[in-house]
């Protein structure tokens, strides 16, 4: 049996803190941050075009996800990441549908995020920063089959521009912008509706601009990280969902949302964190009216490969 | 330099997964062919039966001018004139509508069913509203083109565009006018060749005969219907296949049998197939005496009637009495056989496998669709483009296979009502389907009966595909059990009603003439 390499040590740095492919963190090299988290949402109304309703067919709708990430410092200034997320839905009873819900791995994605400037300016430090992503079904889940698919079915390619700047209290704002490219997803059926006729499997999945803004504060000695988040979600194009009818991937979605997170850094623990967060949808257009609150582990470590150890194992 | 390097890369790799996620697919909206060579021109098609007329020449067409004649020189002249300037757009819409336009005129219809296919929602208080055809924006609008709206709507059209079809081959073979493009070796044909006399034109009657149909039917749509015909009549002048007199003739036969179609749907009991909520209460209370069960709509806020308990009641094409061709009835409540199904949904449901996922999906068909009458038509159009029929072909394919659907369809409306079967939803405590379960008894099969019957009609019309379309018309069956929606008994008793109910319109279809 071959032994890894690899020996696993809590690093005492401070840089403990890099976390998700939009964020303005960034992890050391040789170091490996996990987060395991999970994320409870649920909604009674949904935007039908722009009118915003309820449907006692699907009644309230729960999607509950389990959320395992890595994030790998490559560099000082490029991390890595990967994610699988499973996701799970339903309606709460009594519902008008009977339907099923669904649940099974929904994308997995894969991010790289380069820093390639971090320089005190004014009173403080700014920091730019660049997110290319990509992510495409794990499973062959059905991406047709909304309120409860467990996502798009298609794959995406994301391209971010992050920006934030740093006062020496600690206190940040950060702004981002990024454009989604989707592919088409492939339904069960071979001809459906979207202001006009289609004869294919093949929906094309409408490509997106997101952006955020988000405040945020250091606190206890850079132990605990407040964050006030505000976002949005526009597709380029796409078709409203009918008169009480189905959702499906081709719609053209928007969303605006509020957020706030919590993140606290264990000093007892080198290298253990807890984050808790909690989003609202304000406005939408096609888009569930989600709430979602979210408790999750982060465990950072440095890894330090040592050749002598390999060549024992031989 | 180094560094350099490494930012090519990045954008390569960038420029690579983009073009790889958005790699157009190719999403046609109609299905993709081309004008052709007809495989046959049945000269004979004039004399034979029609639907609704009593002979092809039952609407007289007057002799066309000569075509030696100044006047049809001078139609002929106006023809190349138009041609010599033809824009883009129009070169575009010949390309469309090609020298077989029926096709094109049932994938509008099927078109419309999916986008009025919207059931209503309820109202703030709790009632539903109906689609009301004086009020056609509603909302709701009119119509819900649901699956006994939709293979109404296309029935009537295909029997017209066939009458119409019989009454132009009859003329077209009795004066022998050739069409232009044989005149004048000047005038290229847009599409493949035939020797088929222009006048009347056979474009002219189905575009008129589809758009008076449809508008009937689809009353929002009139301005849009207006809009395609005109371009259609456009592209068959511009096509160098009619002068202007072909088409005027044409025109007249489409209004003529639209007028004969419409006004036989307008009394055919259609409008009194959704019933009021005590005319549906007391045939649920009939049920109820006499088997001792009855379907509950399960919907929050439960929709107080069922879809069209009087559909039953529709004139049928090709049948006299709907009880004659009444199924056995279903299972008793507490009898081995429900109690067994009971199993065997709960195993599918709970062992879904991708198959079956693929299947359900696959023949659902359900609301914002075209339905399962359309599916079928969509599988027509298909085959009649593969095997290369002639227009009176063609719209002799619709019409039998839609007759029979709706026939079908009526059949199994009278079952649903007269057993008011539950739905498993209705039986099994705390099932959960992934199919919509609708709003009408379980007791036979919609899918099943429209299905076997649709598939019937193309067995006979393509011998050579009749194994095929029987499987799939079996597998559209089974696909509402592995939804969760129906019983496997509505769907195999479904499948044995629809084709004999086919039966009936097939041996109509054997003496038309057109098999001799």
């Amino acid at each position: 049996m071959r032994l890894l390499g690899i020996v696993i040590a809590i690093i005492t740095s401070e840089a403990l803190h890099a976390q998700t492919p939009s964020d303005g963190l960034m992890m050391p090299s040789k170091n490996i941050c996990v987060l395991f988290s999970y994320d409870m949402g649920t909604f009674d109304r949904y935007w039908e075009g722009s009118y915003l309703r309820s449907n006692e067919t699907i009644a309230t709708v729960d999607r509950n996800m389990v959320l395992p990430m890595a994030a790998i410092g490559i560099l000082d200034n490029l991390n890595f990441y990967v994610s699988l997320p499973f996701i799970s839905t339903e309606s709460s009873e009594p519902n008008g549908g009977f339907f099923t819900g669904a649940r099974g791995f929904q994308d997995i994605g894969f991010a790289l995020k380069y820093r390639p400037i971090r320089t005190d300016w004014g009173p403080g430090r700014i920091s730019f920063l660049g997110t290319a992503g990509f992510s495409t079904p794990f499973t062959n889940y059905l991406s047709d089959y909304r309120p409860y698919s467990i996502g798009a079915g298609a794959p995406e390619f994301s391209l971010r521009a992050i920006a934030q700047y740093e006062f020496k209290n600690q206190l940040y704002f950060r702004a981002s912008a990024a454009h989604l490219w989707r592919g088409y997803t492939e339904a069960e059926r071979d001809y459906y509706y979207n202001d006009g006729s289609y004869y294919t499997a093949w929906m094309d999945v409408p490509n997106a601009w997101t952006y955020e803004t988000i405040l945020g504060k250091w606190l206890f000695d850079t132990s605990l990280k407040l964050e006030l988040s505000y976002s949005s979600l526009t597709s380029t194009s796409g078709d409203d969902i009918r008169a009480y009818n189905a959702a499906q991937p081709t719609n053209k979605v928007e969303v605006d949302r509020l957020g706030f997170s919590a993140q606290y850094y264990f000093k007892s623990i080198k290298g253990l964190g807890v984050v808790a967060y909690h989003n609202r949808v304000i406005d939408g257009r096609n888009a569930p009216k989600m709430s979602n609150t979210g408790f999750g582990l982060t465990y950072q470590f440095s890894v330090i490969k040592k050749q002598t150890d390999e060549e024992n194992a031989q | 330099m180094k560094k350099m390097r490494n930012n090519i890369t990045i954008l390569l790799l960038t420029a690579l997964v983009i073009s790889l996620i958005s790699c157009e697919k190719d999403t046609p909206q109609y299905l993709p062919y081309e004008g052709y060579t007809y495989a046959e021109l049945n000269t004979n098609g004039g004399d034979w039966v029609p639907v609704l007329q009593s002979s092809g020449d039952a609407i007289e067409v007057t002799a066309p001018s000569s075509t030696d004649s100044q006047e049809y020189q001078d139609e002929l002249e106006e023809l190349k004139a138009a041609m010599s300037t033809m824009t883009s757009d129009q070169r575009k819409a010949i390309k469309y509508w090609t020298n077989n336009p029926a096709i094109r005129w049932n994938e509008i219809a099927l078109e419309l069913i999916a986008k009025y296919n919207l059931i209503p929602g309820p109202n703030a208080d709790g009632t539903y509203t109906l689609p009301n055809p004086s009020n056609p924006e509603g909302p709701p609008a009119f119509p819900f083109a649901h699956p006994p709206y939709a293979c109404r709507a296309l029935a009537y059209m295909s029997v017209a565009q066939f009458d119409g079809l019989i009454s132009a081959w009859h003329y077209k073979y009795e004066y022998n006018r050739p069409a232009p493009f044989q005149l004048d070796e000047t005038i290229d044909y847009a599409y493949g060749e035939n020797d088929l006399p222009s006048y009347p034109s056979d474009g002219a009657v189905v575009a008129r005969a589809s758009r008076n149909i449809l508008s009937a039917m689809f009353p929002l749509e009139v301005e849009y219907l207006q809009k395609m015909e005109e371009e259609h009549l456009e592209s068959l002048l511009l096509s160098g296949g009619n002068v202007m007199s072909d088409i005027t003739a044409g025109l007249e036969i489409g209004d003529a049998v639209s007028e004969t179609a419409l006004t036989r749907a307008s009394n055919d009991g259609m409008k009194n197939a959704q019933t009021p909520k005590a005319v549906s209460d007391s045939i649920k209370q009939a049920a109820y005496d006499r088997f001792g069960w009855a379907w509950d709509n399960l919907e929050i806020p439960v929709r107080p009637v069922g879809l069209t308990p009087l559909f039953s009641k529709v004139t049928m094409w090709s049948i006299d009495d709907v009880e004659s061709v009444r199924p056995i009835p279903p299972p008793q409540l507490d009898s081995q056989e429900l109690l067994d199904d009971v199993e065997l949904l709960k195993d599918y449901a709970k062992n879904m496998t991708d198959e079956k996922r693929r299947i359900a999906n696959f023949w659902q068909d359900g609301l914002g669709t075209y339905t399962p009458p359309g599916h079928w038509n969509r599988i027509a159009n298909e085959f009649m483009v593969e095997y290369k029929l002639n227009p009176l072909q063609t719209t002799r394919t619709l019409a039998y296979m839609n007759m029979a659907i709706m026939d079908a369809g009526i059949s199994c409306w009278d079952a649903k009502y007269y057993y008011h079967y539950p739905r498993p939803i209705q039986l099994i405590e705390g099932f959960e389907t992934i199919a919509g379960t609708p709003n009408f008894p379980s007791y036979t099969s919609g899918h099943s009966v429209f299905s076997a019957a649709a598939s019937e009609v193309l067995a006979y019309v393509f011998p050579n595909e009749a194994s095929t379309v029987r499987a799939w018309a079996e597998e559209a069956a089974i696909s509402r059990v592995y939804g969760g929606i129906h019983w496997s008994f509505d769907a195999t008793v479904g499948t044995d009603q629809g084709r004999e109910v086919a039966q009936y319109t097939i041996d109509r279809a054997k003496a038309d003439g057109a098999d001799q």
